[in-house]
């Protein structure tokens, strides 16, 4: 093993871990508001990447200047969601944790149904984007530019997203709800618009994740599945409802997983992540930086 | 013996079970199960299956001028123009899903032979379940070498298993080492459930016996999120040949990873699966300009048979694609599984059983190179010869072995 060939496991970790933090940031986002686990997570994504995909295909828009048009239209399909499923979900008087499970799993199991319906279960691929299968090469490490920017992205949109909870009123009433729902009603915000708003700003994150991937990964209905198992670990790993414990547990699965294929057989890689998942919860269950 | 409650109750089961078969027997359709994965990460195989499958099913219950079995004339003759009725089932790529299915398929839905599977771990059970019910399986398009030495009475398989195929790769090799190429290092490349392994160890067994050395030899988890860990072993290696036994998905990202990574491999020779499907060329086609893939069918063909052109036409019309390895292979297993029946003049899962032993059908009448299709005692076909297929200018073409290929093979890939 060269040294050569660690820095650039360790260097593609680092950009995949990056875009697996940006994927998990929508996840932790609801959960750390209203404690609701998003089953459908993965199926966001997919919804997204197919959006990304038919922009490209129809009206030959490049992913990059398609990905604020899909996390926009992404937003206004998350704030639909909550608006027609999880406020009713929501509303259970017994079992309300299992009746929120069902709720969301039964919707990924109807989208990807949905997709199959109507896409195809044909895999899909961009071609020829601008930056697709382009890759920077520095003294021997290899930098694919896709997974770059969207390395890039993920910082842009955590610090932004930093920004926007902690110094902007909306962040500030997000907080507050995710405080004490019944309080905020007194004061005069209405619970369900602050729900709505902030399922569509977790929507609009996995968009954007979704419209990156559509450049280097190949596109069908199922897709999500493997990358919301991984964003599910990445929210436990870096911590139930803090949504900067998302861009630290993706870095860690990410550089997590290339290492462990350094020193295992590449079939054993997720067996690090889980490991270190394991280990975290054995020694602080709430997650790295969970507040819970 | 006193007769309990329970007792009129089995035996009030019993008879309504039983109802529907004395029913069956009158009426003008046979079922025959095919089990594919219609959802779920392969999903699109199994839709192209069906369309190959119908394909097929048409031919058999329209009057055609193939000189195909069964094409001729409506239904099967042998049940008094009976037509073939398929009854799909979808296992999702998942072996304990494809057992249940297979005995609601048998139980339920009353099949008298069953079809399928694409993925070799589910073939396993969904072998099994038939044996245990005495009716017949033919595995259309699995190719793992284990599937068929596993004693299984009702157990057929038309098409070369992987061993087979591998051989004609080594075959190729020495043949290309003849020839003053240096070909010394290889690099095995599969996925990790029944499919991957057996190719693998098909592989590494033939590398020993004929001189290759292995230089890696990567196992990964199919549907991985990411290769690159994989690729950067592959590239450390840079064999003279790399040897790939991957789905659709993980062929995708496995040339995609590899462009980014800067890999350029030598050469490549695949074990079908994700290397026969369009999907992949349309993703990255430009990058496998050159690549061979071991098959059992290809399109050439139709300039000697003109048939297999006719009966292409007819799959497009339903699927939007052309004929390829799987679903001609598809195509022909229902072709012969319902040849059997027809000889079998019955439904009976033993009589077909027999009828199948006793296939022997001449290769001219298939649409694949094959010498014939005659099983031996495990139910294997070894009169199916494998070809090697170039990717080159945007279509397959047969290299190898001499007396089937179109073109001179182009080698290295890249030159």
């Amino acid at each position: 093993m060269t040294a050569e060939t660690i820095i650039q496991s360790l260097a593609s970790g680092l950009l995949m871990g990056l875009l697996y933090g940006l994927i998990a940031a929508g996840l932790a986002l609801i959960f750390g508001l209203m404690d609701v686990v998003n089953f459908a997570h993965g199926e966001f994504l997919m919804i997204a990447m197919y959006a990304t995909f038919f922009l490209f295909a129809f009206f030959a828009i490049d992913p990059l200047l398609a990905a604020p048009l899909v996390a926009a239209a992404l937003f206004v399909f998350g704030a639909v969601v909550y608006l027609l499923v999880v406020r009713f979900a929501m509303r259970a008087k017994a079992n309300a944790g299992m009746v929120q499970i069902f709720s969301t799993f039964g919707l990924a199991i109807v989208m990807r149904g949905l997709a199959q319906f109507f896409f195809t279960p044909d895999y899909r691929s961009v071609t020829n984007s601008w930056v697709g299968g382009k890759t920077i090469s520095i003294a021997g490490i290899y930098l694919p530019e896709p997974q770059l920017i969207g390395a890039m992205l993920s910082i842009a949109a955590f610090v932004a997203l930093y920004f926007f909870i902690n110094r902007t009123d909306f962040g500030r009433a997000l907080e507050a709800t995710r405080e004490d729902a019944g309080a905020v009603a007194l004061v005069g915000i209405d619970k369900n618009r602050v729900f709505a708003l902030g399922w569509g700003l977790g929507a609009a994150l996995v968009g954007l994740a979704g419209a990156i991937m559509a450049i280097f990964f190949y596109i069908y209905p199922d897709v999500g599945a493997s990358f919301a198992l991984i964003a599910y670990v990445t929210v436990a790993l870096g911590g139930f409802g803090s949504v900067f414990g998302a861009f630290a547990g993706g870095i860690i699965v990410g550089l997590v997983e290339a290492s462990t294929a350094l020193i295992l057989p590449p079939s054993l890689k997720s067996v690090g992540i889980y490991a270190v998942y394991l280990l975290v919860v054995f020694i602080r269950p709430r997650g790295l930086f969970g507040s819970m | 013996m006193t007769i309990s409650r329970r007792n009129v109750l089995l035996g009030a089961t019993a008879a309504a079970a039983l109802g529907p078969i004395a029913a069956r027997a009158q009426t003008s359709e046979v079922a025959i199960g095919v089990i594919y994965p219609l959802s779920g990460s392969s999903a699109a195989i199994g839709v192209d299956a069906q369309h190959a499958f119908n394909t097929a099913a048409d031919i058999i219950n329209k009057n055609y001028d193939f000189a195909l079995p069964l094409a001729k004339g409506e239904g099967l003759s042998g049940l008094g123009g009976a037509k073939v009725k398929l009854v799909f089932a979808d296992h999702q790529a998942d072996p304990q899903k494809g057992r249940a299915e297979t005995e609601r398929l048998i139980t339920q839905e009353k099949v008298c032979a069953v079809v399928g599977t694409y993925q070799s771990a589910v073939a396993v059970t969904v072998s099994q379940t038939c044996e245990r019910y005495g009716v017949p399986f033919i595995s259309a398009d699995n190719s793992s070498p284990s599937l068929h030495r596993r004693g299984l009475k009702y157990y057929f398989r038309a098409s070369p298993h992987d061993e087979m195929f591998s051989a004609a790769m080594f075959d190729f090799f020495d043949a290309m080492k003849k020839k003053g190429q240096k070909i010394e290092t290889l690099a095995l490349f599969h996925e990790d459930t029944i499919f991957g392994t057996d190719s693998a160890n098909a592989q590494t067994k033939l590398a020993a016996e004929r001189g290759y050395k292995i230089v890696a030899d990567i196992k990964y988890r199919a549907n991985s999120p990411s290769l690159t860990a994989e690729v950067q072993q592959l590239k450390a290696a840079n064999a003279d040949v790399l040897m790939p036994s991957s789905y659709t998905t993980d062929s995708i990202l496995l040339v995609k990873t590899m462009a980014e990574l800067g890999y350029k491999p030598k050469n490549i020779m695949a074990q079908d699966a994700g290397f026969s499907e369009k999907a992949t060329y349309d993703a990255v086609g430009d990058k496998l300009e050159g690549v061979i893939s071991r098959g059992s069918f290809s399109l050439d063909l139709a300039q000697k048979r003109p048939m297999v052109g006719l009966i292409n036409e007819m799959y497009r019309a339903k699927s939007g694609k052309d004929f390829n390895d799987y679903t001609s292979r598809q195509f022909m297993g229902l072709i012969i599984m319902a040849d059997a029946v027809n000889r079998a003049k019955s439904t009976d899962g033993e009589k077909i059983r027999e009828a199948l032993v006793a296939t022997d059908m001449p290769g001219d009448v298939t649409i694949m190179p094959w010498r014939r299709v005659k099983f031996d005692e495990m139910g294997q076909n070894n009169f199916a010869d494998p070809v090697l297929l170039q990717y080159s200018a945007k279509n397959f073409v047969t290299i190898f072995p001499e007396q089937a290929a179109v073109s001179e093979a182009i080698w290295p890939m890249n030159s």
